[in-house]
């Protein structure tokens, strides 16, 4: 019987405010440990939080981008451990009334649409940085240091259902949220600077039954590289343990990047060890009707409305996922650029692969002002029609980005216009082979390798001016006649 | 009547050691305490008289304008030990 991996999703969200969730401490990208810190994300007593009101705004935006339904009363809990990265020892959270729930988020797998369903997107706020100091392992550390700049930070928890069937769904869900909440402009967004941060939950069953697996809980994924080899490796130790009837147990492991595997961090808590209720210091947020047409109408184009306008110009899915992911000014210029083309792919390939690359190479962040869709265009029709080889047209493009010009004038008066003439190609053909003859009796032999040096030939007698496969065309005639 | 309390787990919870006798006696005083609150949930009341917070009153949110508060001196001027600018806590893992 085959047997099924299930998995949830949970991910943080940090959110880009001035300020910090409940305090007005300014929010700090900084290496400088406790520059930002005030009474209240110190837990000093006395202190009161007071929510921030952006925050609200982006939470509630995220929660509609992922078709949620929004509470109309939202409340803060306490989520009570007991660790020294929040001084409070508990964490302002939400419990059964979270700003969004039942919501779901369109991804691409593989070249096919699927759908992650969303169970709940909650506010809450980061924990302060803790570094073990200490020798050798980190359970022999000899002291902890904590930098609370992190501490009271916007957090917004977005959790799916245990729904997602493979690493690679997992991988393409955290690329889609990243690119939701960039395009919603409410966090960077950078998973190296821990602006995403996720856990995966991974239970294993035999198809067919009825309830899921135990549920183990995977932490310290920094990358989406990590995440894929976490979720494979625990989906394999899991699947090996039932087959042999072993008792899997609900904890939750690390992933050891080095060695690539995880390992037992602690037993699972289950809700009820958290000891929430209802922060006595926050009254209940109320989200009205006005407050969300409010937000609603802010909502940008997204990321899979992007993808249906590439769609619609002629790209796969696949092609129209990745073009979503580059900057708006780059999938706005594909558009005028394959209008005029009425070639998609080609268009596409240009712009993100030759011009892209290009521009990157010169560290430029957007067009110097004369390249225009225009000219663009006319490189890649002069490609498409044979006039020019493909080396050409990244010759002619890299000179469009140093200067002003016109693209065909460039081929002529830099004789970059192909031969195309079949007579013509004919004769250097026939030189070519009649130089070659040792070469033409290797590939008669079965060298055929060989080929692509006589083509190199044929090119080069033609200083450059013959498609190559033209030329290779018309050498296999001869060559077999 | 109500289900059982697992007395040994809210024990675990609220970290109490409890000898067999303190279990029977705070098993008994819960059962009680959980009779009196499914009594009220018996109650025909209309939804806008239950309260589901203790403030009666409904949030006013603070703008999202930073400012600075605590120096790093004093953030760190009472803790018990300090280095490198860090609060210095004894050894603590995740």
């Amino acid at each position: 019987m085959n047997i099924i991996p299930t998995i949830g999703m949970e991910t943080h969200v940090e959110l880009k405010t001035n300020s910090k969730m409940f305090c007005r401490c300014y929010v700090l990208d900084t290496d400088l440990p406790n520059e930002s810190l005030c009474p209240t994300c110190l837990g000093l007593p006395g202190s009161l939080p007071a929510p921030n009101k952006k925050a609200i705004e982006f939470i509630t935006l995220l929660a509609l981008s992922t078709n949620c339904s929004i509470t109309n009363e939202g409340m803060f809990h306490r989520k009570n451990y007991f660790y020294p990265d929040l001084p409070k020892n508990y964490q302002i959270s939400q419990f059964d009334l979270p700003v969004g729930t039942e919501g779901s988020l369109e991804i691409v797998v593989d070249g096919e649409f699927e759908t992650v369903e969303i169970e709940r997107v909650h506010m809450e706020e980061d924990t302060g940085k803790s570094t073990h100091i200490g020798s050798g392992r980190i359970d022999s550390a000899t002291s902890t240091h904590l930098d609370f700049n992190r501490a009271g930070i916007p957090l917004v928890e977005v959790v799916t259902k245990p729904l997602i069937k493979s690493s690679k769904e997992a991988v393409a869900y955290i690329e889609e949220l990243r690119q939701l909440v960039i395009d919603l402009n409410i966090s960077e967004g950078k998973l190296e600077k821990g602006n995403l941060r996720f856990d995966a939950n991974i239970s294993v069953a035999y198809e067919g039954d009825k309830e899921l697996g135990t549920k183990v809980e995977i932490k310290n994924m920094n990358s989406l590289k990590s995440l894929e080899k976490a979720i494979e490796y625990e989906i394999s130790r899991q699947t090996k343990m039932l087959k042999s009837k072993e008792n899997i147990i609900q904890e939750t492991r690390h992933w050891d990047e080095k060695k690539e595997v995880t390992s037992s961090m602690r037993s699972k808590e289950g809700s009820a060890d958290y000891r929430y209720f209802s922060d006595p210091d926050i009254p209940n947020m109320i989200l009205s009707e006005d407050f969300v047409n409010t937000i609603k109408a802010t909502i940008p184009v997204l990321p899979s409305e992007k993808r249906k306008v590439f769609m619609d110009s002629g790209l796969s899915i696949e092609d129209s996922n990745n073009l979503g992911k580059s900057s708006n000014w780059i999938g706005d210029f594909y558009i005028q650029v394959s209008e005029i083309t009425k070639d998609s792919k080609a268009s596409f390939n240009f712009i993100t692969g030759e011009l892209q690359g290009q521009l990157r190479k010169l560290e430029l962040l957007s067009l110097p002002n004369w390249v225009t869709a225009k000219n663009l265009s006319e490189i890649i029709i002069l490609v498409n029609n044979d006039k020019i080889s493909f080396t050409s047209a990244k010759e002619i493009l890299t000179k469009l980005i140093e200067e002003k010009l016109e693209p065909e004038e460039y081929a002529v008066s830099n004789n970059l216009i192909q031969e195309n003439d079949i007579d013509e190609i004919g004769k250097i053909v026939l030189e070519v082979i009649d130089s070659n003859e040792e070469v033409i009796i290797r590939i008669s032999d079965g060298e055929d390798k060989l080929i692509g040096f006589l083509v190199g030939q044929i090119i080069k007698l033609s200083k450059g001016k013959v498609n190559p496969s033209v030329a290779k065309e018309l050498l296999l005639k001869e060559i077999n006649s | 009547m109500t289900d059982k309390i697992d007395i040994k787990n809210v024990a675990k919870l609220a970290a109490l050691k409890l000898n067999e006798d303190e279990q029977q006696q705070l098993e008994k005083d819960l059962s009680m305490i959980i009779e009196h609150f499914a009594a009220l949930s018996e109650m025909d009341l209309p939804d806008d008289k239950i309260s589901i917070h203790p403030l009666g009153m409904s949030l006013n949110l603070a703008e999202d304008i930073a400012s600075k508060s605590l120096t790093h001196e004093e953030a760190l001027r009472n803790a018990p030990d300090s280095k490198d600018g860090q609060f210095v806590v004894p050894p603590s893992l995740d």
